[in-house]
Parts: C-alpha cells; sequence; structure tokens
C-alpha cells in the first residue's frame, strides 16, 4: 500500500470489492471487481471489525477427500474470510487483471492487519496428469505471494502450499467448475 | 521347432539366476530364447496326486500355475491330448508334437504333513529332452508362491531373463476416503495397505532392491517426501521448507525428487536417510518426475521451461540436457524402461483425451499404446519390461490395467473400490 491514509476508507474499499468478487462464485473467470463503491454494508464490516471469528482452518485437519458438491474444499473460507481468492487462466501462473486487483485488496488488508500471517494455497482444475498439477499448483501461490510481497507485505508472514487437483472447491466436470478450481485460495495463519 | 534355434547352456541360468530356497533335484537345463513375437507353445499336463484326497490342493495349483503363466502373455497355452502318456506312463512326445506343443511341463503333488511339495519336470518335446527337473515345497498358504516359483523358472528358463514373478506394484488408492498408498503382487493379488496417514498420500515408488518406498504425504500440510524403511517401518524426511512432489530412485540409495526450497521447483538427489546429496537441476521454471536410466547415469523428466510440459533427459556426468519429446502440447510422466532403450510417458491430447507413448531415448521409433479409451496415465514397466501397468477411466472410475509393451491385451489388473492411481511396478522379484 503506497499510503495508510484513512484505515476505514481502505477498509470501505477493500471490503465491498471483496463482496462483488464473492458474488461471481459461480463464474470467476468473468469479468469481476467492479469499480468498488465507497459504501460500507455492515454485515461485511462486521466481518472485518471482528476478525477473531474469522475462520482459521488448517488444511491437514478432518478435510474431506473429494468434496460431492459446489460447497466443497475452501468454500466457507472463501465466502468469509477477508482475503478473497484469486483465480488462474488455464494452465496459466499468470495473474490477470482480476486477480490483480484482488491481490491488490489482499495487500491492503494485510497491511492494516498486521498480526495476522497468511497462508496461499495453490489449486488446479482436474485436467492434465497430477504430479505436473501439484507444481502447477505451487506456482500459483508463489505468484500471488510474490506480487503481494512486491506490494509490500513481508515474506515471512506469507506461507505458501500446494495442493494440485486433490482439493477442489468444485469436482464437477465443465468450465464452470474447473475455472473455481484454478485458485490461489487465501487462509489467516 | 524355430523357437529352439538358440540354445544356450544351463550354466549361464545357474550364475544369473540363484536358485531359491526351495531345494531342487538337479537336472539337465537348457535355456531357450524365444524368436520373434511370436508365443511359445505350451502343454501342461493336470498335476498327479498320489493321494486321492489331494485332488482338490492339486487342482488349485493348476490353476494358479495355469493363470501365473497365461498372465505373462509369453505362451500360447495347449491342451495336453488324451494320449499325452502312454501305458507305461511315458511322456507322449510324438503325439504332443502332432497338437503343436513345444514345451511340456508335467509333475505331481502331495501333502505331507503340512508340507505341499511339488515336483516338476518340464521337456522340450521336439527333442524329447528334459528340460528342467525340480522340487519346490512350502505350508498350505504359500500355494501361490510355491506355484509361481515353478512359473518363474520356466520362464527364465525359456527366455533367459528375469520374469514378473515376485515382483510388487505399489499404487494410491483413494477407498477409504483418503489417499492412502497399497501394494499387490504384480497380478493383483495380496492387496495391502502401506500407510494410513488419513492425509493424502501420492506417488509411491519402490527402491530397485525392495528396501525403501519413497513417497509423498500431506501429514505435514504440505507435500513432503518421506523415504519408509519397509524392513523396520523407519520414516525418514528432509527437513526444508517448500514442498516435494514425485519421487524416482536412481538406485537402491538415491532417490530424486522435486523441491521447491530455493525457491524454485528443481529436482534434487537425496540419500535414503533424507540428506540432500546434490540439485540436478538448474532451469527456471517446472522440473518434475524424475526417471532413470538402469545405470543410473541418465534422468528423464518433465520441464517446462519452453512454456509448456516436454520431456528432457539429463546425462547426469556431462550435465547436458537433450529435449525427447516433439509431438503434443503436454508430455509428463516419464518411465524409463528397465532394458534402457525405451520410454514410455503420457500426452494430453486437445480433445481431453490422455494417451501413453513409448519412444526410444533417442526420439525414434515413437509409438502410441492407447487410445480412444479416457484418460491413461502413470506408465511403469514391469522388471522384465515386456509388460506396462497404468491407469485408465475407460471404465469410468479410474482403475489401474496391464498391457503388453507394444499395447497388446490391455486388461484390468484389480477389481477393488475405489479410484486406483500412481502405480509404480517393483524392479525387483522376491
Amino acid at each position: 500500500m503506497k499510503s495508510k491514509i484513512n484505515g476505514i476508507v481502505i477498509l470501505a474499499l477493500m471490503v465491498t470489492a471483496g463482496c462483488s468478487s464473492r458474488s461471481a462464485v459461480t463464474a470467476p473467470e468473468a469479468g469481476r471487481s467492479q469499480a468498488p463503491s465507497p459504501k460500507i454494508s455492515s454485515p461485511v464490516a462486521q466481518t472485518v471489525t471482528s476478525p477473531t471469528v474469522l475462520p482459521t482452518a488448517s488444511p491437514n485437519v478432518s478435510v474431506p477427500s473429494s468434496p460431492a458438491s459446489s460447497s466443497g474444499y475452501g468454500f466457507d473460507q472463501w465466502q468469509n474470510g477477508p482475503l478473497g481468492d484469486v483465480f488462474f487462466e488455464f494452465d496459466s501462473t499468470v495473474l490477470t487483471a482480476d486477480a490483480q486487483s484482488q491481490l491488490k485488496q489482499n495487500a491492503a488488508w494485510l497491511d492494516n492487519n498486521s498480526a495476522n500471517k497468511a497462508l496461499i494455497e495453490g489449486h488446479c482444475d482436474s485436467r492434465g496428469t497430477s504430479e505436473y498439477n501439484m507444481a502447477l499448483g505451487e506456482r500459483r501461490a508463489s505468484t500471488a505471494k510474490e506480487y503481494l510481497v512486491r506490494l509490500g507485505i513481508a515474506s515471512l508472514r506469507l506461507e505458501t502450499v500446494s495442493f494440485g487437483e486433490e482439493r477442489p472447491f468444485d469436482s464437477g466436470k465443465g468450465e464452470n467448475a474447473w475455472a473455481k478450481n484454478r485458485r490461489a485460495h487465501f487462509l489467516m495463519k | 521347432m524355430q523357437f529352439f534355434r538358440y540354445i544356450v547352456a544351463v550354466v549361464m541360468i545357474v550364475l544369473c539366476f540363484p536358485l531359491p530356497l526351495f531345494a531342487a533335484e538337479g537336472g539337465e537345463y537348457i535355456a531357450i530364447r524365444k524368436e520373434g513375437s511370436g508365443k511359445i507353445a505350451l502343454a501342461i499336463n493336470k498335476l498327479d496326486t498320489p493321494v486321492k484326497d489331494e485332488s482338490r490342493l492339486a487342482q488349485r495349483l493348476d490353476a494358479i500355475i495355469h493363470d501365473g503363466l497365461d498372465f505373462t502373455g509369453l505362451f500360447t497355452m495347449i491342451s495336453p491330448p488324451l494320449n499325452v502318456k502312454d501305458n507305461s506312463n511315458r511322456v507322449n512326445f510324438g503325439a504332443l508334437d502332432s497338437v503343436g506343443a513345444a514345451v511340456y511341463a508335467d509333475g505331481s503333488v502331495s501333502n505331507t504333513s503340512g508340507t505341499v511339495i511339488l515336483d516338476m519336470e518340464v521337456y522340450d518335446t521336439a527333442g524329447a529332452k528334459l528340460l528342467l527337473k525340480k522340487t519346490y515345497n512350502g505350508n498350505q498358504l504359500q500355494l501361490r508362491k510355491i506355484g509361481y516359483a515353478f512359473c518363474a523358472d520356466l520362464v527364465e528358463l525359456l527366455t533367459g531373463k528375469k520374469s514378473i514373478f515376485g515382483s510388487k506394484i505399489v499404487f494410491v488408492s483413494n477407498k477409504t476416503g483418503f489417499k492412502e498408498i497399497y501394494e499387490c503382487d504384480f497380478d493383483g493379488h495380496e492387496l495391502r495397505q502401506l500407510t494410513n496417514s488419513h492425509s493424502i498420500s501420492l506417488t509411491p515408488a519402490l527402491s530397485p532392491d525392495g528396501r525403501y518406498l519413497a513417497y509423498t504425504d500431506f501429514s505435514s500440510g504440505r507435500p513432503a517426501l518421506y523415504i519408509k524403511n519397509l524392513s523396520n517401518g523407519r520414516l525418514s524426511t528432509i527437513g526444508k521448507s517448500g514442498i516435494s512432489i514425485d519421487p524416482g530412485w536412481r538406485n537402491s540409495r538415491e532417490v530424486a525428487t522435486t523441491l521447491s526450497f530455493e525457491g524454485d521447483q528443481e529436482i534434487y538427489l537425496i540419500k535414503a536417510d533424507g540428506a540432500i546429496a546434490r540439485r540436478l537441476t538448474f532451469s527456471k521454471g517446472i522440473d518434475l518426475s524424475p526417471s532413470f536410466s538402469p545405470d543410473g547415469n541418465k534422468m528423464a523428466y518433465v520441464s517446462d521451461r519452453n512454456g509448456l510440459p516436454q520431456i528432457f533427459i539429463e546425462d547426469l556426468s556431462s550435465g547436458q540436457v537433450n529435449r525427447l519429446t516433439f509431438s503434443g502440447r503436454y508430455n509428463t510422466q516419464p518411465s524409463w524402461s528397465p532394458a534402457g532403450d525405451k520410454i514410455a510417458y503420457t500426452t494430453w491430447e486437445s480433445g481431453g483425451e490422455i494417451n501413453i507413448f513409448v519412444t526410444g531415448i533417442d526420439g525414434s521409433g515413437l509409438k502410441q499404446l492407447t487410445e480412444k479409451s479416457g484418460e491413461n496415465e502413470s506408465p511403469s514397466w514391469s522388471p522384465d519390461g515386456r509388460m506396462i501397468v497404468f491407469t485408465s477411466t475407460r471404465q469410468g472410475s479410474k482403475k489401474m490395467y496391464i498391457m503388453g509393451s507394444t499395447g497388446e491385451n490391455q486388461r484390468p489388473l484389480l477389481p477393488s473400490e475405489g479410484e486406483q492411481m500412481q502405480p509404480c511396478w517393483s524392479l525387483f522379484c522376491q
């Protein structure tokens, strides 16, 4: 973050933009993150002002091995967490404009919550071979991390891991499901 | 007989393949090497039993031996003619020759206070020549082992190479709800669960001597390399940050895997105790899935240094790297053949299929082994190089299949619930 002016405005920007991207759950590849409106919607503001209730799920604790529905692994965290997921094109680790926009919002939140650390999980859709997807997932996570570090977030606050194609957000087939699975997923630590 | 053009003295067999625990009565051994792609015409007579009560035992051993030899794909199984024995119980080689049998096996089984004793004799029918005479024994729970010991001797005798009998396949299955590592015999029997981490265990690889199992496991929250000593159960791991993906053994003391602790994903050579021996790759981007030539001097692996995943070969002494694959946009999962002359790998095709290909190590002689059958992945060679185990979604759920090394005779291996993934065929035969 370049400026640390009025934290509440930054928060408001971040929060509402987070809202709009979350509403695009079913089609994250479609244009999302419209110009954020500087209006605080109370339920989300509540989430931000009460960081103690944020989910802090650990990835290795009782995670279903094959989520069967669209409320699969990562759904709750993505819906409720202050750090939004970023999505990737097929077989790509390049940060799209939408991804960069989301990462800027994540950076703003981390900048204002310097006690928090984040775990960035890289995920892939189920196509291709699983070993390569494990590598691709890690590159997605580390690409997101590098972007945040360039925005001034301390490298030590950001851990990365890859789940490859092992923990799909949506276990369905087709681009709609696959697009949701090609992501860097953020967890609070 | 055309199959018998090459006759090698038995001394070679004895030197190359020390006989197993079962004491053998000496006979005259002759190795007969099959020529061309033809199969060996084999007639096996039903096992004799001195006592009538043991006919069930004989039937079970008959089936084990017949199915085992049939599995190898080396034989045409011919029913012995009714007059295979004459009135004096001598083998009627003329009758065998007339039904086209090149090799004839005959034997008897008895059960002496819990010890099963199998006496076998094998003949070259053309010359009425005894090729093998040997006794095998074990307890009643070891019938498969007893039968396969004979099968192993017969295949080695007739081909001059070691067989698949006694080899193991390790693989991943999610049948408990978690991806865990399992082991089975080469033919799918004797299924055994090897990990129970309730996490995600992936990419098992057995060391060439069978002492160690290397695999990737998420128990710590991230994919880490584990090396399990199978004799005492001890686990070694690498105390490095970052992740680990897809190990492959260079020899029985060194395993290579991708690590990211230095930032980029590179392949490193690791000792069996988890210590890093040296770094093998130095290119930016993904370097993955090491598979070594039998002498350990060369490594095939996947790299996306040109943008898309392709297979490269690195000479470990000179450091020289050559690209192996040029057709297909997405080539992964290299597997170096035990004879050293071929590499199997998978291509993800534009239509969504994944298919298995085999190529010479200089890129010549490219051959497609699977087609129009969904996703066919993770090829791994049998220790004799004659077969390949792989996974396929051709019947829906991902399961293990077996085929000949040129793609013939593709069939399911193990009817078991859950998905089966990432099979690795051992180099050893126990």
